[in-house]
């Protein structure tokens, strides 16, 4: 279904005339149907990786497969959900969210009912027909996840998300996001640099290290479900959140938003 | 202009902004009104000769009687007819030229030279080649609107499609669309906004192209009764005709940006 | 090949694949040699021009009266913007006629200006002002205006007096927009030089271009005319450097 599997992945590109190490032999596997999220220092690469699962970027060297098949383009077994919402400025939201549909070949009726349903999933049916630039940064990302969805993907890839969300509304987004989570139970890889959402959302943690990113831990979560939101309190949640801030403050004061030359720790 | 803020008077920032924002009409409004009063009384006073300045109520009159005898609605029907012949070619030429140099960079670059230099050169010098070449008519006339216009709706154009936002074309892409998938659907749509910029800025530029090709020579036109006015030295129809191009100019523009505001009003926000 | 070589080589391509298309048509009597004129005739006229001294004449002309045009222009321009600026009052009661100035073909104003001053210096002179100072005003205030309220928080902070802000915070904040204005201002500066010479001067090389398509003489039409082609094309390429010299510091 929507099991993925990550072999020895490389991607390096030119960068100023030098050859730049973005992500370095990064090897994971994710089962079919767990929330996996990946946290790291900005620059890390974690971005990027998702990029070469959804196939917009191809790998210097490595492999990525879906249920044991290569990926080797975009397509809509893998959905994107992106940091700037990414929507379509001139379509309303039903014509934002049947977008993948259309690429798809879905006949136009088809394309409006399902479009339809995914809106009333992420509790936006009353406004089909509004624009994005009337939609608070909440409800536009609600709408790009409606898109992802509608498309019937294997793996939901969402790349900081709720970056660009205020944080009272990012911990709501992220509430809501399980609550749909739990009605499909998609196998869904979410990248955020808030480590507190990490756990949150997470059966799995994937902590990468500053550029060039590798997996430096692999941090399973057992928290029951469902979570609420006051669960970041638990004793529990305090654990996690401590033992992955200690491996990232090193990386991050390594990492380039810091100021220190790459590779240097501090 | 930036918009008007109500300072707080403890505000040490605005020092200098007093609170006047209601009263911008106002003073606009009387300034306006002044100049019009002082300009009468000096003008229908002959204080300074009134052939070579007017005054307002001899400017309206005169405009009465040139729109009553004909001349008016006459010469400006065969302006508007040279501007169009040269202008909707522009838009058409223009939007499909940006198009085919933005996917197609090299073909811009072998053309670019040209562009440029029609870009920056005055286009008014080039006014009487067109009209050595293309008759004293309104063929010359059409044309140098058509020069002067096609340039900035072209690229426009063509830095609107190349600067279409990365995120729609990367959404599209990560959902399957094809190459022409993308244009159809995130660049063409994407890049309308730029465009209808473009024509509403070659406006301006048409026009003086227009009026500067019609003062040169022709037989009809408003261009050209600008020209016989100002040699016999009436200041009167001259302010109307100046008032007539100013009009013209600033309704079509006006119109563009309804248009631009009714047919993309996403691209309005920030 | 760097894209930017390709760039360049392919300019170069295309123009002279169009001058020899063109020379070949005219060879060939596709059109007519005398009226459209063709490269070689055009090289030869201005050959004679050069050696004639004519063309340095009308530069000169032309030249002195851009400078006098557009520096006073630069110079009320500028005033008139932070005046404006800095004071709303102003600001109200002369917009309106700024506007209504920005947004009007200019052109339309000519044949005024030629009643009150009749040909030649003075006229063109008047004209070039008239067409850039506008826009110089325009941006100036814009400039002034769009001052990010903190800079002046903070020099105000730290003791400044009102003329220092204005100094050190104001002035250097809304140089961009001022450079910007002085640039547009720079094109059509030239555009009024060319009108003004065209249609009520003897001198100069928008004259010198009227004179000799009167005389039907299309290949010397041509040499003042890729005169001011190139001036433009120079005060263009000289504006886009002093932009990005004094824009270093903006992202």
């Amino acid at each position: 279904m929507g099991a993925l599997s990550l072999e020895h992945l490389s991607l390096s590109y030119a960068r100023r005339g030098d050859a730049f190490l973005a992500l370095a032999d990064v090897n994971l596997s994710i089962a079919d149907g767990e929330l996996v999220t990946i946290v790291g220092p900005s620059g890390c690469g974690k971005s990027t990786l998702l990029m070469l699962i959804a196939a917009l970027l191809k790998p210097t060297s490595g492999a990525v497969r879906l249920d044991g098949r290569l990926v080797t383009a975009p397509g809509s077994d893998r959905a994107l959900v992106f940091q700037d919402f990414a929507l379509l400025p001139w379509r309303t939201v039903l014509a934002n969210v049947a977008l993948g549909l259309e690429l798809k070949g879905v006949p136009a009726n088809a394309r409006v009912e399902i479009a339809r349903r995914h809106i009333a999933m992420v509790g936006l049916s009353a406004f089909e027909r509004a624009y994005p630039h009337q939609l608070s940064g909440g409800m536009r990302q609600r709408v790009g996840i409606a898109r992802a969805l509608a498309v019937e993907p294997q793996v939901l890839l969402m790349d900081e998300p709720f970056g660009a969300l205020d944080a009272q509304i990012r911990q709501v987004m992220g509430a809501e996001l399980l609550r749909i989570w739990e009605r499909g139970r998609k196998t869904i890889l979410f990248v955020t640099h808030d480590i507190d959402e990490a756990i949150y959302l997470a059966d799995r943690t994937i902590v990468m290290s500053a550029s060039p990113g590798r997996v430096i831990a692999d941090i399973k979560v057992p928290l029951k479900r469902p979570r609420p939101l006051d669960i970041r309190n638990d004793p529990a949640f305090t654990a996690y959140r401590q033992r992955i801030w200690d491996l990232l403050e090193r990386e991050v004061l390594a990492s380039n938003s810091w100021g220190t030359a790459a590779g240097a720790v501090a | 202009m930036s918009a008007e803020a109500e300072a707080p008077s403890g505000d040490i920032a605005l020092p200098f902004v007093m609170r006047f924002g209601a009263a911008r009409p106002m003073i606009g409004a009387a300034a306006v009104t002044l100049f019009l009063l002082v300009w009468q009384i000096v003008g229908a006073n002959e204080i300074i000769r009134s052939d070579l300045i007017s005054y307002p109520s001899e400017v309206a009159r005169t405009l009465i009687a040139m729109s009553a005898s004909g001349e008016l609605g006459s010469n400006l029907w065969v302006s508007l007819q040279e501007f169009l012949q040269g202008f909707l070619p522009a838009i058409a030429f223009g939007i499909a030229a940006g198009t085919a140099f933005a996917l197609v960079p090299r073909l811009h670059y072998l053309c670019e030279p040209l562009i440029v230099v029609l870009n920056t050169a005055p286009i008014i010098a080039f006014v009487p080649i067109v009209v050595v070449w293309f008759g004293v008519g309104t063929q010359s006339k059409a044309i140098m609107v058509f020069l002067a216009a096609v340039i900035p709706i072209l690229i426009n154009t063509m830095t609107g499609i190349r600067q279409v936002h990365e995120s729609w074309v990367r959404a599209c892409r990560a959902f399957g669309a094809s190459r022409a998938q993308v244009i159809a659907k995130a660049i063409l749509p994407g890049a309308l906004p730029p465009v209808m910029v473009g024509v509403r800025l070659a406006v301006g530029r048409a026009i003086v192209g227009l009026i500067a090709a019609e003062m040169y020579v022709s037989v009809r036109g408003i261009g050209r009764l600008i020209q016989v006015y100002s040699s016999s030295e009436r200041a009167a129809e001259i302010f109307v005709l100046v008032a007539v191009v100013a009009t013209f100019g600033f309704a079509l523009v006006t119109l563009l940006r309804r248009l631009e505001g009714l047919i993309a009003p996403w691209s309005l926000e920030p | 090949m760097s894209p930017r070589r390709e760039q360049i080589i392919l300019g170069i391509v295309g123009t002279l694949a169009f001058l020899v298309v063109w020379e070949i048509a005219a060879r060939l009597d596709l059109i007519n040699p005398i009226v459209v004129s063709n490269p070689s005739r055009i090289a030869a006229a201005f050959v004679a021009q050069l050696q004639s001294g004519e063309i340095f004449a009308d530069l000169g002309v032309s030249l002195v009266e851009f400078a006098a045009g557009f520096g006073l222009s630069v110079v009320v321009g500028i005033t008139l913007g932070i005046a404006m600026g800095l004071n709303r009052p102003t600001e109200y009661a002369i917009d309106p006629f700024v506007w209504f100035l920005y947004s009007s073909p200019l052109i339309a104003f000519y044949p005024l200006i030629v009643v009150w001053l009749g040909f030649g210096f003075a006229t063109v002179v008047a004209i070039t002002f008239l067409l850039s100072f506008v826009s110089i005003v325009v941006n100036t205030v814009a400039g002034v205006q769009d001052v990010d309220p903190q800079l002046v928080r903070a020099v105000r902070a730290f003791g400044g007096t009102r003329f220092e802000v204005i100094r050190k915070a104001i002035l250097p904040a809304a140089v961009p927009l001022i450079i910007a204005g002085l640039r547009i201002g720079l094109g059509r500066a030239l555009h009024g030089v060319v009108l003004g010479e065209m249609f009520s001067s003897n001198a100069g090389l928008g004259y010198r271009i009227t004179f000799h398509a009167a005389h039907l003489r299309t290949a010397d039409v041509f040499v003042p005319l890729t005169v001011l082609v190139a001036i433009g094309l120079l005060i263009n390429a000289l504006g886009n450097a002093l932009e990005a010299r004094l824009q270093a510091w903006r992202p």
